[in-house]
Formats: C-alpha cells, structure tokens, sequence
C-alpha cells in the first residue's frame, strides 16, 4: 500500500494580471468595462504527472528552476489543489517549504513550536515531552521565549528544521533545507535525516544537490517543464539528468560561438553582407519596390524561442512500451544537437518493450519553435512494419537531405499500437535540435524546396502569348 | 461534508490552543488586561445612560443601565467577532501557506475566544442586575441557548466574511463601515417596542418592525437576551421569549451557518494560492 499516490496530476496557474484585488479595484473594473481586458494567462506548473511512494521510502525530486518541484511538494502538503487528478497522502506530514515552518513573527520560539505542532495535530503533552529536544536541537536553549521575528535566519531555520522533525510525522517533506546553516549544522541535519529514514519515516527530498540526493534518495522523480521525465532508481535518473544538463550547455554553448562568429564577421564586412542580403531579396514582382526580406534576427530571436513550446511539453501512455532516449545524427553518424541543412539527419529512438508488443507504430512530428506543424509521419504510413518487439530496440528515422532551414525545432516521438487504440508511450515536444544552414545555401523560410530555375528568353511557352 | 466535519472535530485541540493564544495575547497574561476588556462597553453603557436619561429625557426607560448591557456585551462579543474573524485568514497566511489544516479552523477559534471573553464580561453584567434588583427568574435558564444561536448565527457570518476577505481584501475596511450601520439598525441602546409597525415611505408602506426581525437576526438575538436578563420596558419581569418567535431565529442562524460553511468550503482550497 503506498503511502503517497500521485495519479495523473495537473496543475495550471491562471495569471490574470488585472483581476481585481479589492471591491474598490471590482468597481473601477465594471464602471470601464471594455475590450482593453488583459486575456487571462494560464501556466501548467505540472502536467500529468503520476507517481507512488511506498512506506518508509525516501524519494528524491530533481529538476531545473522552473521545473514544478516545489509546486508538486505544495501538492503534496495539500496547501494547493491539483487542477486535475488525486493526490493522496495518509498520516501525519510535516513539511519544511521555502526554508519555514509557518511561525508567527510576533509569537516566542515556544508558542510557535506547541502552535506549529497543535497545526500538525499533535497533542499537547506529547510537545511537552519532546519540547527539550527540539530546543536542544535548534541549539537556542537562550533564545526560545524571544519573537522569533528577532531570530537570525539561521535560527529560524534551525528551529524550523528541529520542530518539523519532532513532531513525529509519517512523512516528511523537504524543501532545499539543507542549503543553508553552517558545516556543523547540515552535518547534524543530515544524520537527523538519516535517522528518520531508519526509524521508518517517507521522506520527500527535494534538492538541487545532486550529491545528496544520490546518499538519501533510493528513488528519484526528473521533472522537467512540469512533466515527468524520469521515475525511477536515483542513479540511473541522475545520470541521465546530467546526461541532458550537459546536452542543453553544448547546445547553448554552440549556439553562442555561433552568434559570435557571425557577429564579428558582420563587424568585418557589413557593406557585403547587406548587399547579399538584397540580391537574395530580388524575386518580388518589377514595379513594386523590393522590400527587404524577413530575415530572421541571427541571435535576438533564438535567445528564448524554446520557452514557447516548452509550457506544452507532454508526455502519457500506458508506457508497456518505452521511449527511454532519443538522439539525433549528423553527417558521419556523430550525435549533434546542431544539424545542417542539406546534410543527412538521423533520429535515434531507443525503446524499452516491457512485455511483448506486436506490430508497433512509431511516429514522430516536428513543430518550429513557435508551434508550427511542420511534418508528422509514421511506421504505418511509411508502410515499414515492425515486427514483434520485445525488449529493448533501436529505431531510426534517416533523412538523406535535411529539408529544414536555419530555426530551432521540436519533436515530438510517440509509439502506440496499430490499431491507434493504444498509446504507449507520447513524448510531446520534448526534444529540441537546432538548425544551421550549409556553407553554401543561403536560403529563406522554414523549409528547403528542391527545385530549379529555367529561363527561356524572347517568347512565352503557352500559346497566349502569341497573339500579337 | 460529513467528512470535511469529522477532519474538523479532530482538529479540536487546534482550535483550543489558537483560542488560548487569542486570549493570552489579549490579556496579556494579566488581571488588568482582562479589565481593560471590560472598559469599552461600560463606557458605552455610561455615555448612553447620560445621553437618553440625562440629555434627552423623554424616553423613560426604567434601569437604563442594565437595559443597556444587557444588550451591549452580545453586541459586543458579535462585532468583535466579526471585525476578527473578516481578517482572520488573510493575518495567517504565513501558516496557510506551509501547512495544511482546515482553514475554517482560523474564523471559528477567533469567534470562540471572543465567546469566552464574553463569558467572562457576564458576572459585570449579572452585579449590574442585583444592584438595580431586576429579578432573577427560570427564563435565565434560556440563557446558553440564546448565545448557541448567537454562536451559530456570528460563525456563518464570520466564514463568509473570511472567504470574501482573501479575494477583495478592502472587504475589513467595507466590514468595519458595515458594522456601525448595524449597530444602530439593531435595537442595542433602543427598545424594540418602540419601533413603528408601519412606515410610510416614498408612498410605500413598510413594516418597519416586521422587516428588522426578518431582516436582522442580530435584532432577534438581542431582543431574545433582553427578554430573559432585563424583562421589558414597562417594567414587566424577565420571560421566556416567544418560541414561535426563537425558533424561526434559531432556523435562520442554522441556515446562515450552513451557507457559510458551504461558501467557506467552495474557495478555501484556493487560499493556499490567493494570500
């Protein structure tokens, strides 16, 4: 029986900058009611995410900033509903969020620790019999009877820490606590940890220290834009978070040199590149002026063109298949985050089938990085057909010419059954590789169309223009 | 719903210790603080005493004194309540923000600590009766029910008030505006008798009196204490009030309570969010 389920939960934030926040602001608001209304804004901090931990467990949670950690700790102390889907926890949790423990700034060290515990629904006497402890823990047998507005932030969080753990919770949330305090203080809040895990307590640790997760955790959640990319034994979800954090410091790395190389051979030959710039513009119609062309802005744009469709970044299926990586090839089969226009792009999609599937169809789409739709295709569509997978598996999507042109893009890699009633494993958008043109084909747009120009001076080939 | 009331009853000791808190701060552990309490109604009951038997004669009101308090301290007790209970979320959002408990936990110890200072006013307001020898009568034994009703009728209101108070936060300010209007809508330093049954007004007619029992339990309430502590301004004894009359209060602060609880339960799971 786990002691924490987590099923298929969402949560989206509504941002509405203009909803307003007294009735004086209500008033003001009806009196000019018009179309100037900000449109409501909304932000998934998590989306579908499930998971389980069993009694006695303790669980990790790693991620990038932004990633839904602490909203999913929030989910879990129950000071936020999820917009969609259960949460359940059973027994007594005590959480320390943002580095506190909900005291009170006028109340005394004392007061706020029976409160903090009579919140947490522990009686009285038993506070009474822990009190010395929790005193001695938080070393500040002198400062107890004073507000704790006084305290330094390293008592406070010290009592914090020593009160949530006293309070003889079943479950223990933590959040980044033992960032702060001195050596000897995360030394001992390590061993309380420690401590707590053998007597039997479910922890939920989240943190950006790697390393103590790897020691506290057995079981580790890699979230990522509010979807759940990992679950599973902590090292292999650390390695492979490492694995993309370094990916995603190549790609930005690249892209920099990029930029740079391109802005210091602007500085060198500014006329030249102005005048390239307008001969490409040439085909608009004679009689109109040529209006410079829609050049993308070389690095302004693609500073940030991912957090777009990052927010919509997805993953669900019943998983008895597996897409456990995807990687994509460049010329001479070496992984690149960067592929070039016109040469040859391989995508690598490595599956786990955890039971017997047959015929399979994997699909995958690509979307610019402003959402467009570019192309979506299949196995079935392709008429390539997948025998029996058991196991794990590689399948390649090989392109001879890469059509796409110089932009950021998206792709999404899904595999589900043949009769589309199934859907095993869909990764929306949750892979990015960029595009460089060639050093030959300078072109505009999104997408390369092969063709060629024919010229034929002095008649028109179709019979009108023989009338004259 | 009979869930979210067991998870309540558990919290009990919560709501023992934040009304021990309340009252602590209060009182500041002392005797004087708790006097200090009791200062603003007899003040009160003195400026009214002076201004309708001394400046303004002509009502003649036998015992004004006690026909005053008697009226006051319930008022008393449901203002303070109230102008507490309004804030009472939105002041401990350092609490909603880290931890979960019930959040109707907050309003409904505020009104308790208010109730056992009121509690605690009763014994000025049972010398007041000896000294001007109103009797004592079985009608006292109304007593704990009328203030349950009152219970029951300020916690609806104070869950309303809380919830309103986290979206619109000028909700307090509004309150306190509100609350002063009321005091004089409700016959508090007044006899209820002497309301008009009917009014002219803009060529309508009103049921002045009618309409302030219906409209106002607070009236109800307070004429409900006056009937079983002072008796009636034409120096009748101390009675019972009519049940007829107490049931239908009793049924409305039900009511209120219920539609409270019900609003308080709809938006409390976004408070986490809002404060």
């Amino acid at each position: 029986m786990a002691i924490i389920t987590v099923a298929n939960v969402s949560k989206c934030f509504h941002l509405r900058p203009d909803r307003p926040r007294s009735f004086q602001e209500l008033l003001v608001s009806t009196l000019k009611r018009g179309p100037r209304r900000v449109p409501e804004q909304e932000f998934w901090a998590l989306r579908d995410v499930s998971f389980t931990v069993q009694p006695g467990e303790t669980l990790g949670v790693i991620g990038a900033n932004g990633s839904g950690k602490s909203t999913c700790l929030k989910l879990l102390t129950r000071i936020i509903e999820p917009t969609a889907g259960t949460v359940k926890v059973s027994g007594r949790v005590s959480a320390l969020l943002e580095l506190g423990a909900g005291f009170h700034p006028e109340l005394t060290g004392r007061e706020n620790t029976f409160l903090y515990s009579a919140v947490l629904g522990l009686r009285r006497q038993e506070m009474a019999r822990r009190f010395e402890d929790v005193v001695a823990f938080a070393e500040l047998e002198r400062f107890i009877d004073i507000p704790v507005k006084f305290y330094s932030s390293g008592m406070y969080v010290r009592l914090a820490f020593a009160v949530a753990t006293n309070v003889n919770p079943d479950v223990l949330l933590v959040d980044e606590v033992l960032a702060v305090g001195d050596q000897s203080f995360q030394t001992k809040c390590f061993e309380r940890i420690q401590e707590l895990q053998s007597r039997g307590v479910t922890i939920v640790f989240v943190s950006h220290s790697l390393d103590v997760v790897r020691t506290l955790c057995g079981h580790t959640l890699w979230l990522e834009n509010g979807v759940l990319r990992e679950d599973g034994a902590t090292e292999s979800v650390v390695a492979r978070y490492l694995e993309s954090v370094r990916r995603k410091e190549e790609l930005a790395a690249q892209l920099k040199r990029e930029a740079q190389a391109k802005e210091s051979a602007k500085v060198e030959a500014p006329e030249r590149a102005s005048d390239e710039r307008a001969i490409q513009a040439a085909p608009s119609p004679a009689g109109r002026p040529a209006s410079p062309p829609s050049v993308p802005e070389a690095t302004g744009q693609r500073e940030e063109p991912s957090s777009l469709l990052a927010s919509r970044r997805r993953r669900w299926g019943s998983r008895e298949v597996e897409i456990v990586d995807v990687r994509f090839l460049g010329r001479d089969n070496q992984e690149q985050l960067i592929l070039r226009t016109g040469e040859p792009m391989t995508i690598v999609i490595r599956y786990v089938a955890h039971q017997g599937v047959e015929k399979p169809v994997f699909g995958v789409a690509f979307h610019r990085h402003d959402g467009l739709h570019i192309h979506g295709t299949n196995t079935t569509l392709a008429k390539f057909e997948i025998p029996l997978i058991e196991g794990c598996g590689e399948v390649r999507y090989c392109v001879d010419t890469l059509p796409l042109l110089e932009g950021t893009y998206h792709l999404s890699v899904a595999v589900h059954n043949v009769a589309e009633t199934q859907m095993y494993d869909y990764q929306d958008l949750m892979y990015e590789f960029g595009v460089r043109l060639g050093p030959d084909s300078q072109r505009y747009g999104t997408v390369y169309i092969p063709a060629r120009w024919e010229h034929t001076p002095g008649a028109w080939s179709n019979g009108e223009g023989a009338a004259s | 719903m009979i869930a979210k009331l067991r998870e309540l009853f558990g919290y009990r000791e919560l709501i023992e210790s934040l009304v021990l808190r309340d009252l602590k701060v209060r009182y500041k552990n002392s005797v004087l603080g708790f006097l200090w309490s009791l200062v603003n109604p007899l003040l009160l009951m003195t400026v009214f005493t002076v201004v309708f038997t001394v400046m303004l004669p002509n009502m003649t009101i036998p015992k004004f004194p006690v026909f005053v308090l008697c009226a006051l301290l319930p008022w008393n007790f449901f203002s303070t309540s109230i102008v507490g209970a309004v804030n009472s979320i939105v002041q401990n959002g350092h609490l909603i923000k880290k931890v979960y408990f019930p959040r109707e936990v907050l309003p409904i110890a505020l009104v308790f600590s208010n109730f056992v200072n009121f509690l605690l006013a009763m014994p000025i307001l049972f010398a007041f009766l000896i000294i001007f020898r109103v009797p004592f009568t079985l009608a006292l034994l109304y007593l704990p029910l009328i203030m349950a009703v009152q219970v029951i009728f300020t916690i609806g209101v104070a869950l309303v008030l809380a919830t309103l108070n986290v979206f619109y936060r000028d909700t307090a300010v509004i309150m306190e505006v509100l609350l002063q209007a009321w005091f004089f809508l409700t016959p508090v330093f007044y006899p209820f008798e002497l309301l008009p049954e009917w009014r002219t007004l803009w060529g309508m007619a009103l049921p002045v009196r009618r309409l302030t029992y219906i409209l106002n339990p607070m009236a109800s309430i307070i004429a409900s204490y006056r009937s079983v502590l002072y008796g009636y301004i034409n120096g009748s004894p101390p009675e019972p009030p009519a049940w007829d009359f107490f049931s239908r209060t009793l049924v409305t602060s039900v009511l209120v309570l219920l539609v409270g609880y019900w609003v308080f339960n709809r938006f409390s799971r976004r408070f986490g969010e809002e404060i």
